[in-house]
Order: structure tokens, then sequence, then C-alpha cells
């Protein structure tokens, strides 16, 4: 089976690149996803988990992106991510904490961090994947 | 003419200053590998940011709102400037060339007639034009450390900018920075943050068209564009802290460079001379001791 490159990128590093078999993405509109030879496209993506799946269909790697923008064509798929968090690296009981703390002092820009906070909150307790 | 005392204490004093001097420098040689490695690490995200964004931009015709970002307000009065400093001192010119650019473009706009503001990011310049024209200071940032705070610091001054551009506070910003050329040379370089300058990226565009022309947008290009935009300004902003940055740590080393070079050269000269007059001295105790002994 074909491979396609899969390159997540934040402002502050490349974080993974490597050639994989089929990745899934939190697009706006909806999950997308890419198997080699996806037509072009550009997509923005809303909070969520990015799914890196090798060959064979296993679970390679799983992300929290907290939004950014996709381009992809049929030879490779770059994400470019805000912020970037393994999944195994959350904590559900951190999170509810920080949430707490976030709403606890009232200023204009917690209210982006609370709703990015409750996605991933969301994304570890979900089971679709 | 000095004591030999004298001259010994100049010696060591000179001595304990290079020590200094070269400790700084390995402390800023490791620093700019680090910053350097950091630039480094940023690059892919900003450039791919680009890239898609020329591909975009071309899309968009006038607009209200955050198209704003890439079309401007339509006016040319009100201009604010971001000179970028360092929070410290002995690297150099590194600093003080930024206050002067910054400073010959404040006048130079303002003989045009237009309004500028100044909104200094480091305490090197924020001092500067604390002294100089206060009252044109709208905000200033301080103690940034980008190094360890990364992308957040580069996110809190986008912020504020593109709150004070939709409140019309200003129509163009301009960034003043060093640009990293080298570990040993920085180059003074104004970037216009604010509307968007594409005319760099454009001709790169063109080459590209062919393999850029039929792209699916999701949901349209208008909404990633609106989303793009101001992730373009903290991108640049990121990108122009990190570089200044790198290129502090190289000022320093190569200032600390000279200054470990003079302090040796002044060792030198200051050995010489206290060799001089110890021998003086001696020579001056030989005649007495003759000429007291002949008069015996």
């Amino acid at each position: 089976m074909a491979k396609i490159f899969f390159d997540l990128v934040s402002p502050e590093n490349l974080i993974f690149n490597d050639q994989v078999g089929m990745i899934i993405l939190p697009g706006k509109d909806g999950d997308i996803g890419i198997l080699p030879g996806h037509s072009k496209i550009i997509s923005s993506l809303r909070p969520g988990r990015v799914m890196v799946y090798g060959e064979d269909k296993t679970l390679l790697k799983s992300f929290f992106v907290s939004g950014g923008f996709a381009e992809i064509n049929p030879e490779k798929c770059i994400v470019l991510a805000e912020s970037v968090n393994e999944m195994s690296d959350l904590d559900k009981s951190s999170i509810e904490t920080e949430i707490q703390t976030l709403e606890a002092n009232n200023k204009d820009d917690v209210e982006d961090k609370i709703y990015i906070a409750r996605k991933k909150i969301e994304a570890i307790d979900s089971k679709f994947y | 003419m000095p004591s030999l005392k004298d001259i010994k204490t100049q010696i060591n004093s000179v001595g304990s200053t290079k020590k200094i001097t070269s400790a700084m420098k390995m402390v800023a040689a490791s620093k700019l590998r680090r910053s350097q490695e950091k630039a480094e690490a940023a690059r892919p995200y900003s450039s791919r940011l680009e890239e898609m964004l020329s591909s975009l931009a071309s899309s968009a015709a006038s607009g209200e709102g955050i198209i704003k970002l890439l079309t401007g307000t339509g006016n040319d009065k009100n201009y604010l400037v971001v000179p970028v400093s360092a929070d410290r001192g002995l690297c150099g010119g590194f600093n003080s060339s930024i206050n002067k650019e910054t400073f010959k473009l404040v006048k130079s706009l303002e003989s045009n007639g237009k309004n500028v503001q100044i909104m200094p990011v480091g305490k090197k310049s924020r001092d500067f034009f604390n002294r100089v024209m206060k009252d044109q200071i709208l905000e200033s940032f301080v103690d940034l450390n980008v190094s360890t705070t990364g992308y957040e610091s580069a996110l809190n001054i986008s912020n504020k900018l593109q709150d004070l551009y939709f409140d019309e506070k200003f129509d163009k910003c301009i960034l003043v920075f060093n640009k990293f050329k080298s570990a040993i040379s920085q180059e003074v370089t104004q970037q216009q943050l604010i509307p968007l300058d594409i005319s760099n990226s454009e001709k790169k565009e063109q080459k590209e068209t062919s393999s850029n022309a039929i792209y699916d947008y999701e949901p349209d290009e208008e909404t990633i564009l609106k989303d793009l935009l101001p992730k373009n300004v903290s991108t640049q902003i990121f990108k122009v802290l990190l570089e200044s940055d790198a290129g502090e740590h190289g000022a320093r080393m190569a200032a600390m460079d000279n200054a470990t070079r003079n302090a040796g050269e002044m060792i030198d000269s200051l050995t010489l001379k206290y060799n001089r007059t110890r021998q003086a001295f001696i020579t001056k105790e030989l005649i007495e001791i003759i000429s007291g002994a002949e008069s015996v």
C-alpha cells in the first residue's frame, strides 16, 4: 500500500515528520480522513484529535491540536497547529483544575483557553477513536 | 610617575574585568547556539504559513473586519512603530542601532505629516523612548524571555496589536528589528506588519502558480483567510522575536570577544609599564648606593 508524507508543525518546532498510511484530521466542517493520493485541499481545523495510522491501520500516534490549518496534496499532508499535545500527555484532572483557575480570574482572553481546555477533555473522553 | 602599587592594582582590576567578559562571551556563545536552534525550528511553520497565505491572498478583494489586516484601512495617516530591542545591554551597538533607526524613521514620518506612535519591545528601547518621546509611547513590552516563554509572548503582542488596529488606533504598523545574518553580524531591518506586505512573496508565488492552482478550500477561501491572517501576524512577530534574540546573543558574543581582547592588550601594556618602572626604581637605588659609597 502506498504511503503519504505527514508533517505536523507548531510555531516552535517540527513535531512529526514521517511517511504514514492514513491520517484523520479535525476539519472545521467535520473530520477528514486522508489516504495517499488525496485530492488537493486547504482546510482550517477545529480543536480536536489528529490521529496518525500506519500502513496496516494500526494507530501510531494521536495528538491534540488547538486549531490550525492543513494543506493536503496527493503526496503530502502538512498540518500547521498553534499548540500540539500528545494525547498520552494530557491528564484529565489537571485540565479540570486548569479550567477552574481560568474561570476564577475573569479576563477577556480566558474564554478561548477554557474552550480549548473543554475540547481537550472531550477528546480524552471520546470513544469513537 | 605612578607608584608600583598603583600599576599592580590597575593590572589586577583589568585582569578581573577580562575574566568577566570572557565568561560572558562563553555564556553568550552557548545561548546563541540554543536560540539559533529555536529560530531554525520555527522556520518550517512560518514559511508554510506564508506559502498558504500567498496562494490565498490573491483571492481576497477588499472587505471589512479581519480582511483589513491584508487590505489596510484605506488611510495612510496614523503609524505605529514597534522597535524590537534586547532587555539587557553590553552587546555592542545592538540596541543603540535599533533606537537610532527607529528615531530616524519616526522623524521622517512626522516630517511627512503622519501621526506616529511607538510601542517598544524590550527594556533598552523602552528606556530610550521614555527619555526622548515619552508622550508617543502607546504601550511597552519588556521581560519577554522569548527563548523560555516561546510562542505565548508573541501571541500577547499580536493580540494587543490587533486590538489596537481594529480600534482604529493606527493604519500601518512597522517593525524595526535586528535581522540575524550571521553569528557576528546583524542588520537593522524595517518590516511592514500591518497591512500585510505580500509583495516579497509574490514573486515566489508566480513560479508556483502552476502547481498551486487547483486547491479545494474547506470551508471556503474567505473563512480560511480570516483564520490565517491573525495567525500570520503572531507568527511574524514570533519570528522577529526569535531572530532578535539570536542576534542579541551574537552581538554580545562579538562585543565580549572584543572586550576580552582589549583587556589582554591593556594588561600587556600595563605589565610593560610595571616592569619599566620597577627597573627604574632599581637603577635609581643602585645609583644612590654607589654615590653614597663613593662619598665615604
